[in-house]
């Protein structure tokens, strides 16, 4: 089961090579991890993105609340 | 005279040392301009307010180094002695430490379970050098070992066995990401967290384990932030079933009667003022009911017991009640910690850590160690006597329903299990101070001070 979807993680593995800013950093035997950081991160952003975006919202109604 | 303390040695900016039998953490001058900014931005005070940080003075330098820091003293515990509560709360102060951090231009540059300790009822960072300037476009070079010290071992304690957080006593880097991913049930697969930080990450590894090639990886500080926020949302969903063990209820299922706890209580408290300890080591504290009589008394408790669910009782009620002074720790007194790690000194032995405390509690323990585990009543003598200067321990002869229960299914081999030899082999260690009856029950409770040579 695991290799299976390890064979078809390509998809979530694509990213990797669309970063659009780039930094040099040497990759030791945990090159794995930074990648997969990197892609949880990549990924993590969208929903992060839409959390402080919820929250701007809330605490936006909430100061309108309390001005009323 | 000043000696390294055997688990500093990994780090060149600062270590460890022990003079005069205080702590010390030397900052060498590689570590300068880190420093200054821990103390300057405003970091150290914040995470100090916040009890996050163990607080340090700095003193004169008796090395040729930048600064010598003396830090807050703390009885130091092991992630293996942890319940399933305290690895995820120290894991979730990591995490915590690292935003906050991020906040001041800062960033852990390890993620060790070992940098937390518990101190005054609460985890708390005592790693004062782990803070490193935080460059932008840098990932978070902690992340794999915060996966293998902190999120694979809660995962595997909460999907399979709270136990196998004994597995990091013989990986003392953390639990392999492979070995935790075989561990996991399939189910665990669909956890999206679980997926990624585990399973994928362990695969990434093998995958990527021969590559040494430079390559380009940019990591602003928003996509750091993105990531701490999903570890932390996957450390906080990680939870222990809820289970009930032989030992668990133990209290509420005691054989005798109301009356009698209450003058076992009355019993050990008498005997406790006696010596007013400033240090206590409960073996077998069960949910920490008997510790908790030394809480106004003495400053520190550490309250150990073989059963995971009765140490996370103890622990949930250490938060509940805010104790500062009990520390809850799980430990089998037939196969304590031991002293592992780089030539079997880097994390010392539970013996090593508690000897000479000034009172040890031994309460309804030593028939379960004399006749559940065969371990004679010299020997259990001895254990005790190398832990602490006082014994407060309780006798329960074979007429007692729970020996006979350990009795019921095994035949009866211990002819020596009488009150009698019980008296003559801890007698050989200590001197009975005094001695009370439980009224209405077959047991005994001793005041016993060790022999010294």
């Amino acid at each position: 089961m695991s290799k299976n979807i390890f064979k078809y993680s390509f998809i979530f593995f694509i990213p990797i090579f669309l970063l659009p800013q780039q930094a040099f950093a040497y990759l030791d035997p945990g090159t794995g991890s930074m990648i997969i950081q990197t892609l949880i991160a990549v990924f993590g952003s969208i929903g992060y993105a839409g959390i402080l975006f919820r929250k701007k919202i809330k605490s936006f109604f909430e100061r309108f609340r309390k001005t009323k | 005279m000043t000696t390294f303390h055997t688990a500093s040695f990994k780090d060149r900016d600062a270590q460890v040392v022990i003079k005069n039998n205080e702590v010390y953490r030397l900052i060498y001058d590689s570590y300068k301009e880190p420093y200054e900014k821990l103390m300057q931005s405003g970091l150290y005070e914040m995470l100090i307010s916040k009890k996050m940080l163990i607080p340090h003075i700095e003193t004169e330098n008796f090395e040729p180094v930048y600064k010598t820091l003396k830090p807050q003293k703390v009885f130091v515990s092991y992630p293996y002695e942890w319940c399933f509560s305290e690895l995820k709360d120290a894991a979730l102060l990591t995490l915590e430490i690292q935003k906050l951090a991020l906040e001041y231009g800062m960033s852990l540059k390890d993620a060790n379970a070992y940098n937390v300790q518990f101190f005054e009822g609460k985890p708390i960072f005592i790693d004062t050098s782990s803070f490193e300037i935080y460059e932008e476009t840098k990932p978070w070079c902690a992340y794999r070992q915060f996966c293998m010290q902190f999120l694979a071992p809660l995962a595997v304690m909460a999907y399979k066995d709270e136990r196998l957080v004994s597995l990091l006593e013989t990986n003392l880097d953390g639990l392999p990401l492979d070995i935790a991913s075989k561990l996991l049930p399939k189910s665990s697969w669909l956890n999206l967290k679980l997926l990624s930080h585990v399973h994928l990450h362990a695969l990434a590894q093998k995958n990527y384990s021969g590559c040494h090639k430079k390559i380009e990886v940019k990591f602003s500080k928003f996509q750091m932030e993105a990531l701490l926020n999903d570890l932390t949302e996957c450390i906080k969903n990680i939870k222990l079933p809820k289970s009930k063990t032989e030992w668990g209820n133990y209290y509420n299922e005691t054989n005798y009667s109301d009356e009698s706890f209450e003058q076992k209580r009355k019993i050990v408290n008498v005997f406790g003022e006696k010596i007013n300890p400033e240090t206590v080591v409960d073996f077998g504290a069960n949910n920490g009911a008997f510790s908790r009589l030394f809480k106004e008394k003495s400053k520190l408790i550490v309250s150990a017991d073989i059963d995971f669910s009765a140490v996370e009782q103890n622990y949930a009620i250490t938060k509940k009640e805010k104790e500062t002074n009990i520390l809850p720790l799980v430990l089998d007194l037939c196969n304590p910690s031991a002293s592992v790690g780089w030539a079997n000194e880097e994390r010392s032995s539970f013996f090593e850590r508690i000897k000479d405390s000034e009172l040890v509690l031994a309460l309804a323990l030593v028939h379960h160690l004399a006749i559940g585990r065969n371990v004679p009543f010299s020997k259990i003598a001895k254990l005790f006597s190398s832990a602490g200067k006082n014994l407060i321990v309780e006798y329960v002869d074979k007429k007692d329903s729970q020996v006979e229960k350990l009795l019921s299914n095994r035949k009866d081999i211990f002819d020596d299990y009488s009150i009698e030899n019980f008296e003559k082999s801890f007698g050989g260690f200590f001197d009975i101070v005094e001695k009370r009856h439980i009224d209405n029950t077959f047991r005994t409770i001793y005041l016993m001070r060790r022999k010294e040579k």
